[in-house]
């Protein structure tokens, strides 16, 4: 059974880009016992060493991100009201009327002009992310500023339940995949195998460009969660993925086209280790892949990611076989990249 | 500040009680009354709570309603996605990705669907309607269809919570701000003797109509009347003229249907006990249970007090605790000097 507990954990710990801090200590606590080594990287990512039971011929890294998507504050008002920014690709038409959390645990909510009140043509558009503001109870602008301060990190209040054979929970983007790669440490892998818990993917891929430069790899898997969109109102052919199908395989998406080999690889490392995996059906989206695949002189990489519906909302579902099955893939599959390398030193 | 107040509020919000579907919140507004006042209920389903000196001539009904909006579960689809309709003046807009509960065979996690930008075919401002959304639960078909009927209720899945100062938030703060005030204002009252009878009434399915309050004032049958509800709170996007500021005290409305010497009564009394307050004046209907409350039966003389709060209608809804204890204060006072 899987490790509910840790995914919560991780799911309840707030980092939107660049403030990272309460996962990334999180994830050390766990790691530490596993790993040879941890170094943290200029900007706040994680690179650990897993000592396997073999020398690895290639190195190999697979990543995960720890940022999450959010806002930030970037104005007080007189009246004490919250402007805000941002972080990430958020979908704001999930904005108002959400609970936040902002800085040092300060409640806050989205507001929004009450229904009653709205001119004729309003109530069925969503609402102009420059028309919202947070309200957290501050009667002027003094108050407000006691508690809070431009440049904090504002994160969605949530729910968390692993129930009914699928999770729900906040910044399972890529929060999913943290526990995935904190679970893969937990056994001795096959070939000695570098893990990178990276900074910043949502503002630009900046944790995995420069923990890819670090780490100077032969090989990277990229562990993601990405769009399901399995909904009503969906035709079956744009749903890009689907719940329960299994961990997503991507050929290419907007940043990158990934290494034709490794793709097929993937397939057949699902095949061996006996779980379901999918094909990516869109050209749609990046990941972390887009800045790793052109670092130094190249490495080649795929990207293995977990089905998630609502990706940038408050509330993200995973399926949770998928979720069970990604590790078994991805362990199998780093066995081949490794495996393909030394026949390949021996031709 | 305030502290036995917000928790007694924050059980009121803590239980679910869509129109139609009050049971768990009229228990614990059952609770709250009991110590202090004799509690019944009625064939819709009204909460009353009764003080006073039965035999007095004056008899004054205060009421607030008990409902809070939600969503209504219309059909479990082949794919175990619950297809909802609105169950109360729902604003769509706040819908999408929002996190709720449904209550089926148990409580349930959902979360309200929400299409993926890049699929929206260029109609991303365009939010569509209730009906058209759906509620995933995270189970297969027939998981779903064990758990959930068409019928079952849904509500925000968003807990009370502190703001800064005297302001809280909640979901359904509309109307149990106003369910508390009853309770403070029997609590001001316990051990006091009136000269008058008071029956408070915690009233069903105003989101939908009021039915609740149209047949709990005809079986109440009083003299006077005074219904509290939640009003427009200061905030950007809406006029001052038609909104009251958080903390400023409690709205006496003004409108025709109401009883302006009743209305006037209130400002002298809220003058003279040193309670802010602020006129709250409205030309035609008051959008709320005392515009059929002052037409029951050959007519009832009606007094009309709103809670400022922001954000009406949304898992966000914000007020301040000042206000429902000034509101209470000045019930309290009005109802002493009743005869």
């Amino acid at each position: 059974m899987a490790d509910w507990k840790l995914l919560k954990k991780l799911s309840e710990a707030r980092g939107i880009s660049g403030q990272e801090g309460e996962v990334r200590d999180l994830i050390l606590e766990e790691i530490r016992p596993y790993a040879e080594s941890v170094e943290l990287s200029p900007l706040g990512s994680i690179i650990a060493r897993r000592k396997g039971k073999r020398r690895a011929p290639k190195t190999l890294m697979i990543s995960a991100h720890m940022d999450e998507v959010g806002m930030t504050v970037t104005q007080i008002t007189e009246e004490g009201l919250l402007k805000f920014a941002t972080v990430g690709g958020i979908d704001r038409r999930i904005l108002p009327g959400k609970s936040v959390t902002v800085g040092n645990g300060v409640h806050g909510v989205v507001g929004v002009k009450p229904i009653h009140l709205l001119k004729k043509g309003e109530a069925e558009k969503s609402v102009p992310v420059e028309e919202l503001y947070l309200d957290i109870g501050a009667r002027s602008r003094e108050q407000a500023e006691e508690a809070v301060l431009p440049g904090d990190a504002v994160t969605f209040d949530s729910v968390f339940q692993a129930e009914n054979g699928t999770v729900m929970g906040r910044a399972l983007d890529d929060r999913a995949g943290c526990a995935v790669l904190i679970g893969m440490m937990k056994t001795e892998p096959e070939y000695d195998t570098v893990f990178a818990f990276v900074v910043q993917e949502e503002v630009g891929l900046n944790g995995a460009k420069t923990a890819a430069f670090a780490v100077r790899p032969d090989a990277a898997i990229v562990v993601e969660a990405t769009t399901a969109a399995d909904v009503p109102g969906v035709d079956r052919e744009k749903q890009v993925c689907r719940l329960g199908g299994g961990p997503v395989i991507s050929f290419m998406d907007r940043r990158t086209v990934y290494d034709r080999e490794y793709y097929r690889l993937a397939f057949r490392a699902a095949e061996e280790a006996g779980v379901k995996c999918q094909a990516k059906q869109a050209v749609a989206g990046g990941n972390d892949a887009g800045a790793i695949h052109v670092s130094r002189g190249g490495v080649r990489t795929i990207a293995v990611s977990l089905p998630c519906r609502y990706l940038h909302s408050a509330v993200g579902v995973i399926a949770q076989e998928d979720f069970l099955a990604a590790p078994k893939l991805i362990a199998r599959l780093a066995e081949m990249i490794e495996e393909e390398s030394e026949s390949n030193n021996k031709c | 500040m305030y502290q036995k107040l917000t928790e007694m509020l924050f059980r009121l919000c803590g239980a679910a009680g869509t129109p139609g579907d009050e049971e768990a919140v009229r228990a614990a507004a059952e609770r709250e009354f009991a110590p202090y006042a004799e509690t019944g209920t009625d064939a819709l389903g009204n909460l009353t709570a009764k003080m006073g000196d039965p035999g007095a001539k004056e008899h004054i009904l205060v009421e607030a309603h008990l409902d809070q909006i939600g969503l209504i579960v219309t059909q479990v689809d082949e794919n175990g996605f619950l297809r909802v309709d609105r169950c109360g003046g729902v604003d769509r807009r706040v819908m999408p990705g929002t996190a709720v509960t449904v209550f089926g065979e148990k409580p349930l996690c959902g979360v309200v669907c929400c299409t993926p930008p890049h699929l929206t075919g260029g109609k991303e401002e365009e939010v569509p309607e209730v009906a058209e959304m759906a509620v995933d639960i995270g189970c297969n078909a027939e998981t779903a269809k064990k758990l959930v009927q068409p019928g079952d209720r849904i509500t925000f899945r968003t807990e009370p919570k502190k703001l800064l100062g005297t302001r809280i938030s909640s979901p359904g703060l509309d109307n149990r701000a106003s369910v508390a005030v009853m309770v403070r204002c029997a609590q001001m009252l316990a051990g006091e003797k009136l000269n008058c009878r008071v029956t408070f009434l915690c009233s069903t399915r105003e989101e939908v109509g009021g039915q609740g309050a149209v047949t709990g004032a005809y079986l109440a049958d009083p003299t006077r009347a005074v219904s509290v509800d939640v009003g427009f709170g200061r905030q950007p996007g809406v006029k001052p003229e038609q909104s009251g500021e958080l903390g400023g005290g409690p709205m006496i409305g003004f409108a025709p249907v109401l009883d302006r010497s009743m209305s006037e009564r209130l400002v002298r009394i809220a003058e003279r006990e040193k309670i802010p307050f602020r006129r709250d004046v409205m030309g035609g209907d008051t959008g709320t249970n005392s515009d059929a409350i002052a037409v029951t039966r050959a007519g009832v003389p009606t007094a009309l007090i709103s809670v400022a709060e922001r954000y009406m209608h949304t898992p966000a809804e914000v007020a301040d605790l000042r206000d429902m204890e000034e509101t209470a204060k000045l019930i309290a006072a009005y109802l002493r000097e009743a005869v």
